[in-house]
């Protein structure tokens, strides 16, 4: 099973993907097998982080930035400095992950949230999850 | 052909597809043209050119700043290349930037003001068709014009094309400054290429009500013409193409200053009085005002407008310009109606363009005049 969800993005923004996943998850009756997590998008990532303090979300984004600041000089001119940037940091991040589905429902972590990285933005985006049984 | 037909005419209906082409070959090119680096230096915009070119200027200056953040001047281009402050040249690296615009590139007093402007250090680039031209050849950096050859006239295509040039390198210069988002940016772009659609749609209106028009003003003795900001562009635009093309006096002036200046003028109903003034203007109360008084005065009275026709006075002509999603793209199409006016208005009065350069003219044979002059860079 294959569904695609739509979210608009604001500039830098780290969205929680975590309840419509689960859900549709649950909807696809799979008892044990794999849900993959994939953007099509070159300045957006996936990941999974600690939801329990908003604060930390601002970090992520903080230190992936020190680590790929937005500089002039990047050679990819073609757009702009935050749009080269951005390419770097999707391209470390990821764009996609895959889950262990077990007992009807995705193994997560108790802190674990799903998250969605904009790298630029304010954007229309979108997202895939594909569930894959076992069987 | 008709007995009105006219080469102005004729090349304002090839501005649809000129938007459409001229969008794909500049697209590109203004995308590519400056480095980030460069775009991230500029502290100042200085924008030159004569006649259609400096009105080309006069169109985008705000439109820089809007979009930019950048503060940004229009020069003439002998002020640039004679009076300018040589401390205001080069005061900081590769600053000011330039964009001196001149079709032909031929034009002595702008590539005079360019080769002055490197002298102190500036930044120039050269808009133009003629990369071998003076001022091909003394800009630091060109964006290379090719605009398909036409049927000749006072210039409606390259008027265009120039206003149509900056609207693209201010769109990039915002865009890689992160003013906008790359989405608005292609917004922006989209917006400049539906105007070749909505001008299609409206021209034939716009070119029966002008035509009318120009039957009733072709015996007027002068035209005033006049708005603010970017409509300013347009109505100085207009009286360009009065001399050009029909070879009568016309005036360009502030909306503002009209009611300080040329309302005065004795002969009011032998005077062709164009407002030019678009609903996104921050001057539009100001013009209506103006329209108002211009209309109780006895002049006759056109109005160019984006706004609906119910809206101005019965008494004055209102000719409907169309309707942008964004005000920046505007000036690609409110400068259309001047244009036909003028062409028509020298067709029924038998005005051959520029007086054919012949007789008391043959010395502007060629473009000699503005063409061959002494180049004074001090």
């Amino acid at each position: 099973m294959l569904k695609n969800f739509k979210l608009q993005t604001a500039e830098h923004d780290v969205v929680k993907l975590n309840d419509e996943i689960v859900e549709f998850v649950k909807s696809s009756g799979v008892e044990s097998g794999t849900c993959t997590i994939y953007t099509p998008h070159t300045t957006a990532g996936l990941t999974i982080t600690s939801f329990w303090d908003p604060r930390g979300l601002e970090d992520l984004q903080d230190e992936i930035r020190r680590i790929v600041p937005t500089r002039i000089d990047f050679k990819h001119q073609h757009d702009t400095p935050q749009d080269a940037a951005g390419h770097i940091k999707s391209s470390l991040i990821g764009v996609s992950m895959s889950l262990i589905i077990e007992n009807g429902e995705l193994l997560l972590g108790h802190s674990q949230g799903i998250y969605f990285l904009e790298f630029d933005g304010p954007r229309n985006r979108e997202f895939y999850v594909k569930v894959q049984s076992d069987k | 052909m008709g007995k009105h037909e006219n080469a102005m005419k004729n090349q304002v209906y090839s501005l649809p597809s000129l938007i459409r082409q001229q969008y794909e070959d500049l697209e590109p090119k203004t995308r590519k043209l400056l480095t980030t680096p460069e775009i991230f230096s500029i502290q100042k915009i200085i924008i030159t050119g004569c006649g259609d070119s400096f009105a080309a200027g006069l169109a985008t200056k705000h439109i820089f700043e809007l979009l930019t953040g950048i503060p940004t001047e229009v020069v003439t281009s002998i002020e640039l290349s004679r009076l300018y402050a040589t401390n205001q040249l080069g005061n900081s690296p590769n600053n000011p930037f330039i964009f001196a615009v001149s079709h032909s590139g031929t034009v002595a007093r702008v590539g005079e003001s360019v080769e002055r402007a490197n002298k102190y250090g500036a930044y120039t680039i050269g808009i133009t068709a003629n990369k071998q031209s003076y001022l091909g050849k003394s800009a630091k950096k060109t964006l290379d014009l090719e605009i398909p050859s036409f049927e000749p006239s006072p210039g409606v295509r390259s008027y265009l094309v120039s206003v149509l040039s900056l609207l693209l390198l201010a769109i990039r210069i915002g865009e890689v400054r992160g003013k906008y988002t790359m989405d608005v940016a292609m917004d922006y772009r989209r917006d400049i290429l539906t105007q070749a659609d909505l001008l299609e749609e409206s021209l034939p209106l716009m070119d029966s009500k002008t035509l009318e028009l120009a039957l009733n003003w072709s015996e007027m003795e002068a035209f005033d013409f006049v708005g603010s900001g970017f409509d300013y562009a347009a109505a100085w635009y207009g009286h360009a193409k009065i001399f050009e093309a029909a070879g009568k006096y016309a005036m360009h002036v502030n909306t503002e200053e009209w009611l300080h200046l040329n309302f005065f003028m004795r002969n009011f109903s032998k005077i062709g009085t164009v407002m030019v003034a678009n609903s996104s203007n921050p001057c539009l109360s100001r013009a209506l005002e103006t329209i108002g008084y211009s209309i109780e005065l006895g002049r006759p009275t056109l109005v160019i407008s984006d706004i609906k026709e119910d809206v101005f006075s019965e008494d004055c002509t209102v000719i409907a310009t169309p309707i942008s999603k964004y005000p920046i793209s505007i000036p690609l199409t409110q400068f259309v109606p001047l244009a036909l006016l003028s062409g028509y208005i020298a067709k029924i009065i038998g005005e051959e363009d520029g007086r054919g350069c012949k007789d008391n003219w043959s010395f502007a044979q060629n473009g000699n005049a503005v063409k061959n002059s002494e180049i004074i860079i001090k």
